[in-house]
């Protein structure tokens, strides 16, 4: 399985992890959150970000990002979560928000595609 | 022109294959109409066959749905054959998620409908939205159980595909083989060969 370790430093606050596979979904099996140098408490959200395709209802759909999960990481923590993730569906690109960022905050994410 | 496949009661040895091969035959029966006289009530043998795999997605909102042409048409999927001697065995399976499909062929005329006068599907109905569905349960994108022949010129098939209620959007996923199969006409069949000929209908015979 693919997986990835970034800093949360990213101007405007969001870091991408996984581009869009346009013919699945992607199903994050593993996120790491290494706050243990971190400068304060970590507040994290997973976003799901695509572009819906025109429907009935939306003709002329618009860049749509959905938050599928918050973590809140104290600081000097450093916390693994992988059980919860099992019924966390993406649907275009992965990426996480954090709220203050921080290049002592790293962040291991993996995933499979389904 | 359309069958949805049971799941196996038993299996048997040495396996079947499960699309049309080389050498097989196939019959088109009296009910396709005169613009396709070139194979209607005709039996052909199947000379050459390519399998051709393709996947269509898109995401969709809850509570809505989008129109997927199979045809040659413009804004269509074009899994159409072009030219008068090749079929087009198409099989088709779903990624698992919250949706469904209605099937009408051609637009507007639903495959699966009662013979009560409401009991038509209508996604837009709690009622019968569920009605003649197809889900991917019933064909799965690793076990493809929904078939359909497709000739040069056919009426467009439409997969209604509709997100159901209860999430906020969902990615439909359909997985297509595309079994192109080219056609040898066989002039004065054989009575062997009529028995072992796979009927292909018009879809007009699959509503009764």
């Amino acid at each position: 399985m693919p997986s990835l370790t970034q800093t949360m430093v990213a101007v405007g606050l969001v870091t991408q992890f996984a581009a869009e596979k346009p013919n699945a979904k992607i199903i994050p099996s593993l996120i790491m959150v290494n706050n243990v140098l971190g400068a304060q408490d970590a507040v994290i959200t997973v976003q799901d970000v695509f572009t819906p395709a025109a429907s009935n209802g939306t003709p002329a759909p618009v860049l749509t990002t959905q938050s599928r999960l918050n973590i809140n990481v104290s600081m000097a923590a450093c916390v693994s979560i992988r059980d919860e993730l099992k019924d966390i569906e993406i649907l275009g690109l992965l990426q996480l928000l954090i709220g203050v960022a921080d290049a002592n905050c790293i962040v291991t994410v993996a995933w499979n595609f389904e | 022109m359309f069958i949805e496949k049971p799941v196996p009661e038993a299996m048997v040895s040495p396996g079947v294959p499960k699309l049309l091969q080389e050498g097989y035959y196939v019959k088109f029966t009296n009910a396709w109409p005169a613009e396709f006289s070139s194979i209607s009530g005709k039996l052909f043998q199947i000379a050459e066959t390519n399998v051709v795999p393709h996947d269509i997605h898109h995401i969709i909102p809850t509570n809505d749905f989008r129109d997927v042409d199979l045809s040659n048409s413009a804004g269509g999927e074009n899994l159409y054959p072009e030219n008068v001697n090749t079929l087009n065995e198409v099989v088709l399976g779903f990624k698992p998620g919250n949706y469904l499909a209605q099937v009408y062929i051609p637009a507007g005329e639903a495959l699966s409908r009662l013979e009560q006068a409401s009991m038509f599907p209508d996604v837009t109905n709690v009622v019968t939205r569920y009605l003649g569905q197809r889900t991917p349960t019933d064909s799965p994108y690793d076990d493809k159980r929904i078939f359909m022949y497709f000739v040069r010129n056919l009426e467009p098939i439409i997969f209604r595909m509709f997100v159901d209620t209860g999430i906020d959007f969902e990615k439909v996923v359909i997985g297509a083989m595309v079994n192109k199969c080219r056609l040898s006409l066989i002039t004065q069949p054989t009575p062997d060969q009529e028995r072992l000929a796979k009927i292909i209908r018009y879809y007009s015979e699959l509503r009764w």
